[in-house]
């Protein structure tokens, strides 16, 4: 790592200050800032923690209307055993969060930055390769390289994949954000944190430069409300989905009302699809899924060696689906 | 409020007496951090002593901004029971315990662990008197290298100290963030059980 002054805010307003003077990075839990840090992909020459403000940053609470706050810093570990996320409707963010990445990880991790954190295409990741979204090159290393991990649709010219496994789950669940930047706040719907047009050259969301996330806001769920969330991946722990599902759908007397299907892991943002309409006015059935799972999929552009998270992506859509309607 | 700058050594009067993250390196008197009158603490980029919480113990080490908790640990206070592997968070090598919760020292900026206890694998040891859950490790040969042992152990630790008797599935889901290449999880998992059956965490 190159050194580094590393700023410890007392509030909010000094953090705002601090964010935005230049060459500056925000850092929360620090698990993806350090390591990419480490990599020497980000040198700042100064950083931000916002670990001082826990006590305005973080924390979990059900809000008047009956949504639910999760503060920026709250930790993955936090939702993961949150009574207010112990709810039927809320069962997909939980899920989604415990089988985030590993116990020693999930307690330091936090909310915004498992949303923020970049993508892990390892061309990306590494200094040595000259990559159009590394800032070092002129194209996509991986559309025809090893691109076994990489996005099968939704792309243009950088195939990279989003990795948060809360996002889809939130988005899932119309979530809003919360930004603070010189002093003004912002309250905005989660899909408008990430590009709507993800070329190589955008960054990963449209933060401005200093925006601080403060918080994600649950509207309140119905009580026929379910969501679930399920993922593919090569290992038991420890590792990111190769595809990955969270869904909605509130029952009306055993009639899909509402769904929402959102995928991750197979395209450079996490992906609403509307083959989720498919299923309103319908009962659930194993042949209405796979109608859905493979809608999902229309379009889908696999590259030279991710043709299975089409195969492996459907059946993921349906466990999440038969999960939500069980 | 407006409390004016306490001339003393760069540190400002409010940023002595506040109670935010560096309350344990400002109540020991060292003037590691450069605080401007009503700006924010800041350190760095050089080097700074800083005062640990480690075992119990108030300890004193030098550190950059960029040195983790780990390697204030292994490199300033000789502490080498938690391992440097992977250094990405990605094996469990070097779990410690941070505020009670298993963390992977590699990614914790030392800085970050001031005012807050850290406890490591060698608190786990009075002199020849091994804690129960060591003794249980010994006792179900629950290493082959070793290498991974003092992360397991603390995971361990937290998963014991959090259930109390804990099932297999809890322990799997407790010690899935330490990877063992030789092997041992059945056997560290015997010595979870066996350190439980003594009622001891
Ligand atoms: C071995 C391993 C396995 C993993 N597996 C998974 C997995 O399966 N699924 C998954 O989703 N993730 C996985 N992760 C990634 C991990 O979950 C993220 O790195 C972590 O959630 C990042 O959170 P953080 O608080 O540490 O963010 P930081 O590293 O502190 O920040 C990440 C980015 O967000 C910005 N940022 C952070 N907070 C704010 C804020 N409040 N406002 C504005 N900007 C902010 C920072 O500037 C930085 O660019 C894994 C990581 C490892 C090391
Ligand atoms: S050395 Fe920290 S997790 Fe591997
Ligand atoms: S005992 Fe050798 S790595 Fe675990």
């Amino acid at each position: 790592m190159q050194p580094f002054t590393y700023v410890l805010p007392e509030n909010l307003s000094q953090a705002d200050a601090a964010a935005r003077q230049p060459d500056t990075v925000l850092k929360g839990g620090g698990i993806d800032l350090v390591d990419r840090m480490k990599e020497r992909l980000q040198t700042p020459a100064r950083v931000v923690s916002l670990l001082p403000l826990r006590a305005e940053l973080g924390g979990i609470a059900v809000e008047a209307d009956g949504g639910v706050r999760l503060g920026a810093l709250a930790t993955l570990a936090e939702l993961e055993r949150h009574p207010a996320l112990a709810t039927p409707a809320l069962a997909g963010l939980r899920e989604a969060a415990a089988s985030t990445a590993s116990p020693q990880l999930r307690n330091r991790a936090t909310v915004a930055g498992n949303l923020l954190q970049f993508t892990r295409c390892w061309y990306v990741r590494s200094e040595a390769f000259r990559c159009v979204h590394g800032g070092r090159g002129p194209t996509c290393l991986a559309v025809t390289g090893d691109n076994r991990y990489h996005a099968v649709m939704g792309y243009s010219d950088c195939v990279r994949v989003h990795p948060s496994n809360l996002a889809p789950p939130l988005l899932a669940l119309d979530a809003e954000y919360t930004t603070v930047l010189e002093g003004k706040t912002r309250r905005r719907k989660l899909a408008e944190l990430f590009p709507s047009d993800p070329r190589g050259q955008a960054p990963e969301h449209t933060l401005a430069a200093g925006e601080i996330v403060t918080a994600l806001h649950v509207p309140p769920q119905p009580a026929s409300a379910r969501t679930s969330y399920a993922e593919s991946r090569e290992k038991q722990s420890f590792d990111w989905a190769t595809t990955a599902c969270a869904v909605r759908v509130v029952l009306d007397g055993g009639v899909i009302e509402a769904a929402t299907v959102v995928l991750g892991a197979v395209a450079p943002v996490p992906l609403p699809r509307p083959a989720a309409r498919l299923m309103l006015g319908q009962k659930p059935s194993a042949a209405l899924f796979q109608k859905v799972a493979d809608a999902a999929f229309t379009g889908a552009l696999p590259l030279s060696q991710n043709g299975y998270k089409v195969t492996v992506g459907k059946a993921i859509v349906r466990e999440a689906l038969e999960r939500a309607t069980r | 409020m407006t409390v004016p700058p306490d001339p003393r050594a760069g540190v400002s009067r409010r940023s002595f007496l506040k109670g935010s993250a560096v309350a344990g390196l400002a109540s020991t008197g060292l003037t590691a951090a450069a605080t401007a009158a009503d700006g924010p603490t800041t350190f760095g980029p050089g080097a700074h002593d800083i005062v640990l919480t480690v075992n119990g113990a108030e300890r004193k080490v030098a550190v950059e901004t960029r040195t983790t908790l780990l390697d204030a640990l292994r490199d300033g206070l000789d502490l080498t029971g938690a391992k440097r592997i992977c250094d990405r968070g990605a094996c469990g090598g070097c779990t410690v315990l941070l505020d009670g919760q298993p963390v992977n020292s590699c990614l914790v900026l030392a800085i970050d662990a001031i005012g807050r206890p850290v406890q490591t694998v060698e608190s786990l040891a009075q002199g020849d008197l091994p804690h129960p859950l060591l003794e249980a490790f010994v006792h179900c040969d629950a290493l082959q290298c070793g290498y991974c042992t003092p992360g397991m152990v603390m995971s361990s630790l937290a998963c014991l100290q959090q259930r109390g008797r804990p099932t297999r599935e809890q322990m799997q889901h407790d010690l899935a963030g330490n990877l063992c290449r030789c092997g041992t999880y059945g056997r560290v998992f015997a010595a979870i059980e066996r350190t439980a059956q003594a009622g001891g965490k």
